[in-house]
C-alpha cells in the first residue's frame, strides 16, 4: 500500500469513527464545514450538493496562488478514490466566487474512469476563492479551496 | 557550468560585483547591497522600514520605479509619517515572493495606470506611522514610561517631561518584537502639516543614471551566464514550422538553437552580439496563417465601415442625440483616424533567468513583479516556493511592461532547457519594435449640431476601432455585456476618465472592430485619441459657431468646475485674452484622466506651411494632492517628449500581417532641441480622491498643437502623425 493510501484510509478510518461518535453534525466540523463565500457560488453549490454537507478532504485542487491575467489558468482537480465499482467519484465540480457563471466546471466519472482527476484550463475573471467539490459514490460531498491571485493589467485597476 | 543554486543574496551580490570586473565594481546592484545586508542582520521594524543601529532607514515599496520617481514620492510618504531623518533614507524592492508568503503584506505590485502613488498613499502612510509608533513604545517601555509622553522628530524619540531622548536605530531591534498597533485606530497627518512629503525631494537614483552607473536589466550580468536572442513570428498568429540549426550551429560562440513555445525561435551563445549574429543567418521556416493578408488598408476600411455602422456600444450619452440632429439647423461633421504606435522603451524586453528543478529565479525589469512572478510560475512548472523575481528599475517601461511578460515567459522556457545555467534573453531593437502590444488603432466621426442661433445642441462621437480589453481582460468586456469600458476614457459617464463637460444632447458610442494586431495599453492609453477628436472637434464647433475656443467651451464646463479651473490656468498664463506675440499662434486642450485634471496651452509657429516648431506650452494639473512638485513638473514635461513624438512622428504600419517599422530610423522620437518650453502649473485640489500623474497630461499637448496649427494655417489635420501629411517638427 502506498504511503498515501494509508493516511487516506487511516482518514477515512478517522472519519467514520467520528462520525459514529458525534454523529453528522460533529463530523462535518472535525472534518472542515462549508466556508464563507458569496451567495452566487453558495448557491451554485447547493444546486449540486443539495443539503448534503460539504467535508473538506479528500480533494486536492492544484491551481497557481498568483496568475498574470487570468485568461487561461490551468487547473487540476484530483480525489483520494480507489475508483471501484462500489466506491468511486461520481463527479467532480470547480466554483468560482467573481467569474460571471460561478460553475465553471462540471464532470461526471464513474469507476471505469480509472483515475479521479480531471487537468484543464479555466479562464478567472478576478482575484479569487476557487472551490472544487467531488461526489463520491456513497452521496457524499468532498471539496478543497484554494485563493488565486490574478495580477491585474496595469492600467486598469478601476475597472474590475 | 554547476551553479550551486544556494547562493546566499549577499554572496550573490559579490560574486556579481566580482564577476562584473572594473566596471561593475562600484555598481549600484539590483536590489541594493546594503539593503540585502540590512535585511539579513537588522530586523525590520515592520515590512516597510528597517533601521540599522546607525539610524539609516530603508523604505520598502512594491511599486516600480521607471524613471517617474515614484519610488522617491512613496518614500516621501513613508517617512512622513514615520519621521524619520530624510538624509538616511534609502529604498528597496521586496519581492514578489515575499509578498506572498506575507499576505501581500506590500499590497499590489502593478505600477500604471498612474497609479503608483494615487492608490497606495494611505497603507504605505500607514506603515510608516505603525512603524513610528512601534519606535516609541520600544522606547518608552526602556524608560518605563507612557508612549504619549514620547514625542518624535527626524529619528529622534524624547520623553517630554525629562527630556531624555534615544534615536530610532537604538530601539528599532526592540521595535520590531513588538506587536503592531491597529491601523483602524492611526490618525495619518493633514497634507498641510506635511514636512517630507510635498516637498521636491530629490530623486533617488538621479546620481546612479547620470553616471552610468545604473544597472538596468540588460546590463545584468550573472556568474557564468549566457547571452539569448530571439525571434517570434512577425505575424502576429502565425507559428514556428521549423528551423535549420546546423547552418548556425558551428557559428561563433553559439551554444544552442531551440523552439520556445509554439511562434519563436532562440538563439544561446557565449555573448548577445554572437547570438544575434545567429540568429540572423538562421533559416527560419513561419507558418505565418492567415493574418498575413491583412495591411494597414484592410484595417482601416475595416474601421471606417465601423464610423456608420448601426451597432455599436453606447459609452456615454445625454438627452437625444438622434432628435437633436434631426431637428438641427446645421451639422458640421469630421472625421479623425489614430495610428499603432509601439512603446519603444530605450531599453529593449528582456528577462535573465537561471532554472534548476529546486529553484526558479528571475531577474527582470518589470511593471509588475507579481505578474512576472506568475509567468515564472507557469512557465516554470515549479511551486511558487521555488520561484522567485527580483525586480530592476526600468528603462521605460510607458505599459509594455505590465499586462504582458511574453519575455519572461521566454526566458524562463529558454533557461529551462539549460538548467544551472544564467540566461539572459535581450529582444533586438528590431524583435522590439516588431513584438509590441500596440497603441489600438481608432477611427473617430465627430457630428455636432447647430440651433438656428448658433447654439450647440448635440454632439456624437462615433469611435471605431480596436478594444484593448476584448483581447487582454476579456472577463471585463464580457461583465460590460461587450462594451470595452476603458475605450471611453476621457469621455466616460463618471469615475476617473469622466467627461469635462456638459452637453445638452449628447452620445458617445463604440464599434468595436478588433484586428491580429495585439493592442496594450500605450501611456495614457485611450486618451491619447480621444483627446484628440473631442478637443480639436471642440475648436472646430467653437468655430463653426464663430467663438473663441476658450470661451465657447467655458458654456459647457459650469459642472465642471476642476476641468474648468485647469482650462482658466493655462489660459490666463498663456495670455489667451491678449493677442499672441508675432508669428505665433496658440492652442488648448483640457481632459480628465487617472482622476487628475488637465490641461495644456501652447505657442507655436508655422514656417513654410510644414515647419511646426512648439515654443512654449503652458500645463496645468490637478491631481488632487502633490507629493513631490518637482517631480510632477519633470514627469509633465516628459510627457510631452512622449506625446509630440507620438503626435508628429509615431505610426506602425501593417504590411503583410506584419508590423513594418523595425527601428528608429523608421519610427522617430523627438530630439532635445525640438523640445518646448514646459510651464507646469501644479494646482492640488485637495479632496477624498487623489489623482495620478504619469499620463494625464500626455493627452492634452497634442490637441493643443493641433488647434494652434489650425490657428496658424487655417487646416485642420485629423490624422496622426503629422509627417503623413509633410509636417515636421523643427
Amino acid at each position: 500500500m502506498e504511503p498515501a493510501d494509508v493516511e487516506r484510509d487511516q482518514r477515512r478510518d478517522f472519519l467514520m469513527t467520528a462520525g459514529r461518535v458525534a454523529g453528522g453534525l460533529g463530523l462535518a466540523a472535525l472534518a472542515g464545514q462549508a466556508w464563507a463565500t458569496p451567495e452566487t457560488m453558495q448557491s451554485a453549490v447547493r444546486r449540486v450538493a443539495g443539503d448534503s454537507a460539504l467535508r473538506r478532504g479528500k480533494v486536492r485542487l492544484s491551481i497557481p496562488p498568483l496568475v498574470e491575467n487570468g485568461n487561461s489558468v490551468e487547473i487540476t482537480v484530483s480525489v483520494d478514490s480507489p475508483m471501484t465499482a462500489t466506491d468511486y467519484v461520481k463527479s467532480i465540480h470547480v466554483f468560482t466566487e467573481k467569474n460571471p457563471l460561478p460553475e465553471v466546471i462540471g464532470v461526471s466519472l464513474g469507476p471505469r474512469a480509472g483515475r479521479a482527476r480531471i487537468t484543464t484550463r479555466i479562464r478567472l475573471a478576478d482575484s479569487q476563492q476557487v472551490l472544487a467539490v467531488a461526489e463520491l459514490s456513497d452521496g457524499s460531498f468532498w471539496s478543497d479551496s484554494a485563493d488565486v491571485i490574478v495580477t491585474l493589467a496595469a492600467c486598469l485597476e478601476s475597472l474590475i | 557550468m554547476d551553479q550551486s543554486l544556494n547562493l546566499s543574496r549577499r554572496e550573490f551580490l559579490i560574486s556579481t560585483a566580482a564577476v562584473g570586473g572594473g566596471l561593475a565594481l562600484g555598481l549600484q546592484l539590483p536590489f541594493g547591497v546594503n539593503a540585502a545586508i540590512a535585511a539579513d542582520v537588522v530586523p525590520e521594524v515592520n515590512a516597510w522600514v528597517v533601521i540599522r543601529p546607525d539610524d539609516t532607514v530603508v523604505i520598502r515599496v512594491a511599486r516600480s520605479e521607471m524613471g517617474q520617481g515614484t519610488i522617491t514620492g512613496l518614500a516621501q510618504l513613508v517617512a512622513e509619517e514615520l519621521e524619520c531623518d530624510w538624509s538616511k533614507v534609502s529604498t528597496e524592492y521586496p519581492t514578489p515572493g515575499q509578498n506572498l508568503k506575507r499576505n501581500r503584506v506590500w499590497g499590489a505590485f502593478s505600477t500604471g495606470g498612474s497609479r503608483g502613488i494615487r492608490t497606495s498613499h494611505e497603507y504605505v502612510r500607514q506603515g510608516g506611522a505603525v512603524a513610528r509608533m512601534m519606535l516609541v513604545q520600544a522606547a518608552a517601555n526602556q524608560w518605563k514610561v507612557a508612549a504619549s509622553e514620547c514625542s518624535t522628530a527626524d529619528s529622534v524619540i524624547t520623553h517630554q517631561p525629562t527630556g531624555r531622548t534615544v534615536t530610532y536605530g537604538k530601539v528599532a531591534n526592540a521595535a520590531g518584537k513588538l506587536p503592531a498597533p491597529d491601523v483602524k485606530g492611526i490618525k495619518l497627518k493633514d497634507p498641510k502639516d506635511w514636512k517630507i512629503a510635498g516637498k521636491s525631494m530629490k530623486r533617488f537614483g538621479a546620481a546612479e543614471k547620470v553616471t552610468g552607473r545604473q544597472v538596468y536589466g540588460f546590463d545584468l550580468k550573472l556568474p557564468g551566464m549566457v547571452n539569448a536572442a530571439i525571434m517570434e513570428c512577425p505575424v502576429f498568429g502565425g507559428k514556428l514550422k521549423g528551423f535549420d540549426a546546423a547552418k548556425v550551429s558551428g557559428m561563433k560562440g553559439v551554444k544552442k538553437v531551440l523552439r520556445v513555445g509554439d511562434t519563436a525561435v532562440a538563439v544561446v551563445a557565449d555573448t548577445w552580439w554572437h547570438a544575434k549574429t545567429a540568429l540572423d543567418a538562421l533559416p527560419i521556416d513561419w507558418d505565418l496563417g492567415a493574418n498575413a493578408k491583412v495591411s494597414s488598408a484592410s484595417i482601416a476600411a475595416d474601421l471606417k465601415a465601423g464610423l456608420t455602422a448601426s451597432q455599436a456600444f453606447v459609452g456615454n450619452k445625454s438627452g437625444d442625440i438622434k432628435t437633436a440632429l434631426a431637428g438641427a439647423a446645421r451639422t458640421i461633421d469630421a472625421e479623425y483616424a489614430y495610428p499603432y504606435q509601439n512603446h519603444a522603451c530605450m531599453e529593449p524586453m528582456n528577462a535573465t533567468a537561471r532554472y534548476t528543478p529546486d529553484k526558479c529565479e528571475v531577474w527582470v525589469p518589470t511593471q509588475d513583479g507579481e505578474a512576472s512572478f506568475a509567468a515564472v510560475l507557469e512557465a516554470s512548472g515549479l511551486p511558487a516556493d521555488k520561484c522567485e523575481v527580483y525586480k530592476l528599475d526600468l528603462g521605460g517601461g510607458f505599459g509594455r511592461r505590465g499586462a504582458f511578460q511574453d519575455y519572461v515567459t521566454q526566458a524562463v522556457r529558454i533557461a529551462r532547457e539549460m538548467p544551472g545555467t544564467p540566461v539572459k534573453l535581450l529582444w533586438s531593437r528590431e524583435e522590439d519594435m516588431r513584438q509590441g502590444r500596440f497603441h489600438p488603432v481608432m477611427q473617430c466621426r465627430m457630428t455636432g449640431s447647430f440651433d438656428a442661433n448658433n447654439n450647440l445642441t448635440g454632439l456624437h462621437m462615433r469611435l471605431s476601432g480596436q478594444s484593448i480589453l476584448a483581447s487582454v481582460r476579456p472577463a471585463i468586456v464580457e461583465k460590460a455585456g461587450g462594451k470595452d469600458p476603458a475605450t471611453f476614457q476621457g469621455v466616460a459617464e463618471s469615475g476617473e476618465h469622466s467627461l469635462g463637460y456638459t452637453f445638452p444632447n449628447m452620445l458617445v458610442d463604440h464599434a468595436m472592430r478588433n484586428t491580429h494586431v495585439p493592442p496594450g495599453f500605450w501611456r495614457g492609453v485611450n486618451i491619447n485619441q480621444n483627446a484628440i477628436f473631442l478637443e480639436c472637434f471642440m475648436d472646430e464647433l467653437a468655430h463653426a459657431a464663430g467663438e473663441d475656443p476658450v470661451a465657447f467651451r467655458r458654456r459647457f464646463m459650469a459642472k465642471h468646475p476642476r476641468n474648468l479651473a485647469v482650462l482658466n490656468a493655462v489660459a490666463e498664463r498663456i495670455g489667451w485674452d491678449k493677442p499672441a506675440p508675432m508669428g505665433l499662434h496658440r492652442g488648448i486642450a483640457q481632459m480628465k484622466a487617472f482622476d487628475s485634471f488637465v490641461a495644456a496651452a501652447c505657442e507655436i509657429s508655422v514656417e513654410g506651411g510644414n515647419k511646426v516648431k512648439v515654443h512654449r506650452i503652458v500645463a496645468a494639473t490637478d491631481s488632487g494632492y502633490a507629493v513631490n512638485p518637482a517631480q510632477i513638473e519633470r514627469q509633465v514635461a516628459g510627457s510631452f517628449v512622449y506625446g509630440l513624438s507620438a503626435l508628429f512622428m509615431q505610426e506602425c504600419t501593417v504590411k503583410d500581417g506584419r508590423i513594418e517599422q523595425e527601428n528608429f530610423h523608421s519610427y522617430n522620437s523627438m530630439r532635445i532641441a525640438q523640445m518646448p518650453r514646459v510651464e507646469s502649473i501644479i494646482m492640488p485640489g485637495g479632496g477624498p480622491i487623489w489623482g495620478g500623474v504619469g499620463e494625464p497630461t500626455i493627452c492634452v499637448a497634442a490637441p493643443a498643437v493641433l488647434n494652434a496649427f489650425f490657428k496658424a494655417t487655417g487646416k485642420r489635420i485629423r490624422s496622426v502623425p503629422l509627417k503623413n501629411h509633410g509636417i515636421e517638427m523643427v
